[in-house]
């Protein structure tokens, strides 16, 4: 085995990682039994969050708009003091400490990188306000503890969630010859549907266009699909939660991938269950899905040899996802020293941070808000910081995420961004690894060449660009 | 000056540039021509930019946010006051309008109409990379990308070369150096490197000077050089005016003033190369003809498309008029679109990257069925 493995997987060790006796159990443990948050601030929940971004919304819409519609500058004044009282600053700044926190600080490292990868797998990309007020939430309550069970449950927990039905649409998709198209048409109006949500399920969440379904696959799920909305009310706007219109959705069979969705009656709400059953448990979800982790966590270029026994694990298992990532483990522990895997920005300076014990991310007494005043310039440094390295895992540009191998990251810019960062950090680094000692054991715990690694850093002598050589280096780009 | 981040977001953009060194060039080497596109994000008001003179229909749509103070540009058509630099080049004849124009996109959401703006496509999301991106590669052209991270306009198979400036200052050359060398086994990484130790000096400090115009200066003096970039991108955000939109001094107003701030930088940065240049606007829809109840405009769909530099064939608005009745209305609200915008954006690629038209039209835009008005609006 590779020291790499620490890092492949998780965010490396640092002189508090006790070593494991068992890498490979330690790792494996970690995914079936993750330690929950030990974050000692306040944890706000995903309703609690929904409904500051109704009263995010509704002010800035309802009220604001109309109050000040004369004077733009008394609108932008009044709009940014209420950007303080909901807290649309804080909140992403908030849900990045806790977790950095979990990944830094946490007793399950693995289980983050995990989440970390099914976070971005199901992303959501920058639209209104959900990075600042959802995606946090999202991923802790929507994702997380669906990761212990099967992929299914998983596709279906994120479908209907808040965040993604907003995100792709289905609120606005309308079965043409549901009750409220009937309705509708009386009043002159068009109903059509909707297929953002359907498409990316197909393409980015299971199958993929490997599966090779077409637009009028696309059409159909879109009509399983329809109903399946946020309710709109006079006071929260769209964040309402999620719900079953039946009044919206388009009735009958569908077919979906030569498949047949059956006609449900009054319980038609649970055609999305089973199209989801029948979408989750085809084989080109299995592949596309074992590929995708495989070039997550082993190689940007995974082979067939690597990705076998992780499809061959979904099926024994049901695509029970404890089982499908001790199988991704089992690969990246026994490929750990042939094959390196290129590290996004995010996780090597997590990987940066643990392995240094550096100081970050702001504590819990440094996050605490009084919704008076702009945020400090502490309290706002988790969201400036991962824009400069490009990669904010809350804001992607596109609902396909951000791209995990090296020729999609490797730009003079985000080489530089990582340079800058570095540089930053070692500057301001106090105490620890300022030692040569502490440096030493770093490298000795973490890198099996050494060597090679000692001899670069030997020709400087000062130890902060001692410190860019060793985090700057290809060793830590890649795992 | 301190920028707050809402400031900043507000006011932010990106800029992206495309590099002059052929890769397998498909295109015809001949004089450098650059292609400048100026994103407006949000939906810009054609019916503010270049509203009708005087128009009755107009007038009664929007009582509380009429443009005064306009500048007169044809028998029909008067100009927002803010767009100074856009008159002055007017009367050049440099610059110019297609009007009731917009990308075939009329679902009114900004997600989906600024995915489309820059995919070139019809279906949002369906398309991974950029019209732009694929222009470029069509013509062999190895992108520089002036912005963290690249707009999707810019994406293509090809990674671009970028640069954004950086907040914090950069290690000093001789580390720069030793981690290059660390790199020597790695050749992705290594060529990377290389291309940041031939940067100019100007590129490698930090600078918080990331407004459009502050880096429209840069661009300028990027596209002015003979083997530096010839495509740049910006994006200025903010047009999304559905409150106190105002007329002549109102928010809408603000960001049209942005926008040509940033056209004077180019101008003024790049001096006679200004003349072998296409600044073209880029917009996901325009806005409906109606005022809300916040003094301000909705989610529309017809806007106009505002042309600057030399390689602009005369100062024109050139418009399929549908007019403002409410029975010439896209479903009875907005500005029609009679023209294609895809079709000035295919015209332009050709001919600022050299490249036949038709080419251009079934590589990058899947054989839509676009017309080629590169010499009504263009200079060959």
């Amino acid at each position: 085995m590779s020291k790499s493995f620490f890092r492949k997987v998780g965010f490396g060790l640092s002189d508090l990682d006790k070593y494991p006796s068992n890498p490979l159990d330690w790792a494996i443990d970690q995914v079936r039994n993750p330690e929950s948050y030990s974050w000692a601030g306040d944890i706000p929940t995903g309703d609690f969050m929904l409904e500051r971004y109704a009263r995010w919304v509704y002010q800035d819409r309802k009220i604001l708009r109309e109050k000040f519609k004369e004077n733009r500058h008394a609108y932008n004044r009044e709009k940014n003091q209420l950007r303080v009282e909901t807290g649309e600053q804080y909140y992403e700044n908030l849900e990045l400490c806790i977790r950095h926190h979990a990944a830094i600080k946490g007793g399950s490292p693995v289980f983050e990188r995990f989440l970390h990868f099914w976070g971005n797998h199901f992303a959501i990309s920058k639209k209104d306000f959900l990075a600042e007020f959802s995606v946090g939430p999202y991923q802790r309550e929507i994702i997380r503890p669906a990761l212990l069970g099967t992929f299914e449950n998983l596709v279906t927990s994120v479908t209907t969630s808040w965040p993604m039905i907003h995100h792709l649409d289905n609120s606005e998709s309308i079965g043409p010859s549901s009750k409220s198209a009937e309705w509708r048409e009386k009043k002159g109006k068009i109903s059509t549907i909707n297929e953002n949500h359907a498409r990316e399920l197909f393409e980015l969440h299971t199958v993929s266009p490997k599966a090779g379904y077409t637009q009028a696959d696309v059409i159909q799920l879109s009509y399983i699909m329809t109903g399946w909305e946020h309710e709109h009310s006079e006071t929260r706007l769209e964040c309402n939660p999620v719900r079953f219109n039946w009044k919206k959705h388009q009735r009958g069979d569908h077919s979906i991938l030569g498949h047949l969705i059956k006609y449900r009656g009054n319980s038609s709400k649970n055609k999305l269950h089973d199209a989801i059953k029948f979408l989750t448990n085809h084989d080109s979800s299995r592949n596309f899905i074992c590929q995708k982790l495989c070039q997550h966590f082993i190689s940007d270029d995974p082979t067939n040899q690597m990705i076998e026994p992780v499809v061959k694990a979904w099926k024994r298992s049901g695509g029970n996802l404890p089982d499908i990532h001790e199988a991704v483990l089992r690969q990246a522990y026994n490929f750990s020293s042939n094959h390196k895997k290129f590290i996004m920005p995010e996780t090597w300076f997590l990987q940066m941070v643990r392995m240094g014990e550096l100081s970050w991310p702001p504590s819990s007494q440094d996050m605490e808000y009084t919704f008076k005043f702009r945020p400090s310039a502490l309290q706002r440094k988790p969201e400036k910081l991962l824009r400069e390295l490009g990669h904010n895992p809350f804001r992607p540009i596109q609902p396909n995420g951000f791209p995990d191998t090296l020729r999609e990251w490797v730009s003079p810019e985000l080489l530089i961004r990582r340079l800058v960062v570095t540089r930053k950090i070692a500057t301001q680094l106090k105490g620890l690894l300022l030692e040569e000692r502490k440096l030493n054991e770093l490298i000795l715990r973490n890198f099996d060449n050494k060597n090679e690694i000692f001899e670069y850093l030997s020709k400087t002598r000062s130890t902060r660009d001692k410190l860019i050589l060793l985090f700057c280096g290809p060793w830590m780009l890649k795992a | 000056m301190k920028i707050s981040r809402r400031q900043f977001v507000s006011s932010s953009c990106s800029l992206v540039l495309a590099g002059a060194i052929p890769r397998m060039s498909k295109a015809i080497p001949k004089e450098k021509k650059n292609l400048v596109i100026i994103m407006l994000r949000g939906a810009m008001d054609g019916l503010t930019a270049v509203p009708l003179t005087s128009d009755q229909y107009l007038e009664e749509a929007r009582p509380d946010i009429l443009v005064n103070n306009l500048k007169r540009l044809d028998q029909n058509f008067s100009l927002h006051p803010k767009l100074s630099t856009f008159y002055r080049l007017w009367q050049n004849n440099t610059a110019a309008v297609v009007h009731a124009t917009s990308i075939p996109y009329t679902g009114r959401s900004h997600f989906d109409g600024q995915n489309l703006m820059e995919s070139g496509g019809r279906v949002p999301y369906a398309d991974k990379t950029g019209w732009l991106g694929r222009g470029i590669d069509e013509a062999g052209y190895e992108g520089l990308a002036i912005s963290l991270p690249v707009p999707l306009l810019l994406r293509s198979k090809n990674n671009p070369n970028n640069y954004f400036p950086a907040k914090w200052p950069l290690p000093e050359r001789e580390i720069i150096e030793l981690v290059g060398d660390t790199y020597k086994n790695e050749p992705d990484l290594f060529r990377a490197f290389q291309k940041i130790k031939t940067r100019p000096i100007s590129m490698m400090i930090p600078s918080r000077a990331r407004k459009a115009h502050e880096l429209a200066e840069v661009a300028g003096g990027q596209l002015s050089l003979p083997n530096g970039p010839r495509v740049a991108v910006f994006e200025l955000n903010g047009f999304d005016t559905h409150a106190a939109q105002g007329g002549s001094d109102g928010e809408h107003g603000e960001r049209l003033g942005e926008f040509d701030r940033v056209l004077d930088a180019l101008e003024a940065n790049m001096g006679k190369h200004f003349e072998n240049t296409l600044v073209l606007t880029l917009t996901e829809f325009g806005r409906t003809l109606n005022q809300n109840g916040g003094y301000g405009t909705d989610h529309g769909y017809g806007t106009a498309i505002l042309m600057a530099g030399g390689l602009i064939k005369m100062a024109q608005v050139f418009s399929d008029w549908p007019g403002l009745k409410e029975k010439n209305l896209f479903e009875g609200r907005d500005l029609k679109a009679t023209i294609d915008a895809r079709s000035i954006y295919c015209s332009a690629l050709a001919n600022c990257f050299h490249l036949d038209f038709d080419l251009v039209r079934r590589k990058v835009f899947w054989n839509e069925n676009l017309t080629d008005l590169s010499s009504t609006l263009f200079k060959n």
